[in-house]
């Protein structure tokens, strides 16, 4: 069993919870990974286990149906039903007469599942895609799948800890909420999914192979690229948002140029086509120390630069 | 009639691919290829061919995307597709194999009507000539989808239309009891086109029946009536062409207008004719 190369898609070591009084499976699990990728805490109760499970939850979950205090379906089910830990993926163990009839996994949510008895490179790599897949699917964004807070926040740091030089692009939007008040929200997630598109396409024609584009939410996304092409991807955003956003008016509107809505006061007011307003942080020789000094000098940046109606970007030249 | 209809609606909904003539197919392929390639040249090219532009449009409109009938330019198209799937559409598009010659001039009287589209629109006043010409490009699309989808009552169509001496859309009536404007609204709405395409496909023959877009609608009837009268391309029949006054009167046209917008089409055509088909 291989237990030194290293999972290919964990971004740090793994914590992961065995609840399971069967020694053959504690012996496989811990053998097969180095604690400094997967570390397991072994618990032979069920019970006991879940104040742990909740207090502290780990990155996975391997629950033996077998426990003797707790069905593994009810503590998988106890997990998944609550928001906070329902990203926590769970690996129901089961035995060979468990499977005699078809599981309702509609109402056993678990994320996979192992049959006694194992083969121990079948297990290892269910477990390895189980984690793989949940970092995947964690942290998108619902509605454009694009990368969310946390592995924006990751890749962010792990440039800055490699002192690698990189521009950081905020990019957000003018007027979006006026048109969401306006159209509705389905059409305001429209302009959402459209921007996120034109941002990614645009960044990916850059062919640069560490290029990153996340949607913080709402209107606001990140994109990452070298300091030398930032400027020029800008322009390219703006361009093509500008041409193509017109098409998410009504015909009226467009030609007015403008939507005319009722403000929270209850007063008309007008709101130009919407833009959009990008700040780029660079780092550049290891200039920056913490994600959050990007993110607050962007903050500053953009303020900048949504004084502007029209869509713009402004560069932190501070270097 | 009724169930002739039925039959071939699911028949055009169902279409899987449709073929392109090969040599647009070619040159679009080999700009892919390039990573030095803008998108705004791709868009020159496909904007040439009514399936490929119709694919793009279909494939970004579709709910997949998440903005259903919001775009009808070529270019924004490419830009929100980005080049994995356009590279995607290309492969997966077949050449027709068959009836190539027959194909060819339904391609020049298209581009024709795409070009002339572009003229009379900028004529009228109208923002975004390039929408129109996007509309007229795919106004006989369905005729596309008869040849792929119906061989047989595509033939039988046009055997009708020469020996009766029809129109090809009367002939279509003849043998269908509907023609290919209804083909393109099935498609249109299957598709989640934007509306003023719809609309051009499924009323450039009776642009005063349009409801939304009437002033789409017109220009194409326009520029369809201006290449047949050039005997540009062939649409599947050598009958004189109609106007619609009504569509004139839409565009606030008079017959000076129309004389210029032939005068400029005239030009242009010269060069749309040197393109390889």
């Amino acid at each position: 069993m291989n237990t030194t190369d290293p999972a290919p898609c964990f971004v740090r070591k793994q914590r992961a919870f065995l609840l399971s009084d069967d020694s053959a499976l504690r012996d496989m699990l811990l053998s097969m990974w180095s604690s400094d990728w997967i570390e397991f805490t072994v618990f032979e109760r069920g019970r006991g286990a879940i104040e742990y499970l909740f207090n502290d939850p780990p990155d996975l979950l391997v629950v033996d149906n077998r426990l003797s205090d707790i069905s593994g379906a009810e503590i998988a089910n106890l997990v998944k039903s609550e928001n906070v830990y329902r990203q926590l993926p769970v690996v129901l163990v089961l035995d060979h007469d468990d499977m005699g009839s078809p599981w309702d996994w509609a109402s056993v949510e678990v994320d996979d599942f192992l049959v006694r008895p194992f083969s121990d490179s079948e297990a290892r790599d269910r477990i390895n895609l189980t984690l793989c897949r949940a970092t995947r699917a964690m942290d998108a964004n619902p509605l454009t799948k694009l990368p969310g807070n946390t592995s924006i926040i990751q890749r962010i740091q792990s440039l800055i800890d490699k002192e690698q030089d990189f521009a950081l692009a905020y990019c957000d939007l003018d007027y979006f909420k006026s048109f969401n008040d306006k159209y509705g929200f389905s059409r305001g997630d429209e302009i959402l999914m459209m921007t996120a598109r034109v941002i990614v396409n645009t960044i990916k024609s850059f062919g640069g192979s560490g290029n990153f584009v996340g949607h913080v939410g709402g209107d606001d996304y990140v994109f990452i690229m070298s300091p030398d092409e930032v400027e020029q991807a800008c322009q390219r955003i703006i361009a093509t948002f500008d041409a193509i956003v017109p098409n998410f008016y009504d015909a009226s509107d467009r030609k007015l140029g403008k939507i005319v809505s009722k403000d929270r006061q209850g007063l008309v007011r007008e709101f130009p086509i919407m833009a959009v307003s990008i700040a780029v942080v660079f780092n550049i020789d290891g200039r920056l120390k913490h994600f959050g000094e990007a993110s607050a000098i962007a903050m500053s940046l953009k303020k900048k630069a949504k004084e502007n109606p029209e869509s713009c970007y402004v560069l932190d030249r501070r270097n | 009639m009724e169930d002739l209809k039925t039959s071939v609606k699911g028949q055009v909904l169902a279409i899987q691919d449709l073929p392109t003539l090969p040599g647009v197919l070619d040159e679009v392929t080999k700009l892919v290829e390039n990573p030095e390639t803008s998108t705004e040249e791709i868009a020159n090219v496909i904007g040439k061919d009514q399936v490929l532009s119709a694919k793009v449009l279909k494939m970004v409109n579709s709910p997949i995307y998440g903005f259903p009938g919001r775009i009808s330019s070529i270019q924004h198209g490419l830009v929100l597709l980005g080049f994995n799937v356009i590279r995607g559409i290309i492969i997966s598009t077949s050449v027709f194999d068959m009836m190539v010659q027959a194909m060819q001039g339904l391609w020049e009287h298209s581009i024709g009507v795409a070009t002339a589209s572009n003229i009379v629109a900028r004529r009228a006043g109208f923002d975004d000539p390039e929408e129109y010409a996007v509309a007229g490009l795919l106004h006989d699309l369905g005729k596309v989808v008869t040849a792929v989808q119906l061989p047989e009552l595509h033939e039988s169509i046009l055997n009708t239309a020469k020996e009766k001496n029809l129109s090809y859309y009367k002939a279509e009536k003849h043998v269908l009891g509907f023609a290919h404007d209804r083909i393109n609204a099935w498609l249109a709405r299957h598709w989640h086109l934007p509306g003023n395409i719809r609309e051009a496909m499924s009323r450039h023959h009776s642009p005063h029946m349009a409801e939304l877009y009437k002033s789409t609608a017109c220009v194409v009837h326009l520029g369809d009536f201006m290449v047949r009268l050039f005997e540009f391309g062939n649409s599947g029949d050598d009958q004189t062409a109609y106007l619609r006054p009504e569509a004139m009167k839409e565009l606030g046209f008079k017959m000076s207008d129309l004389e210029r917008c032939m005068d400029e089409l005239a030009d242009q055509l010269l060069d749309v004719s040197d393109m390889s088909f």
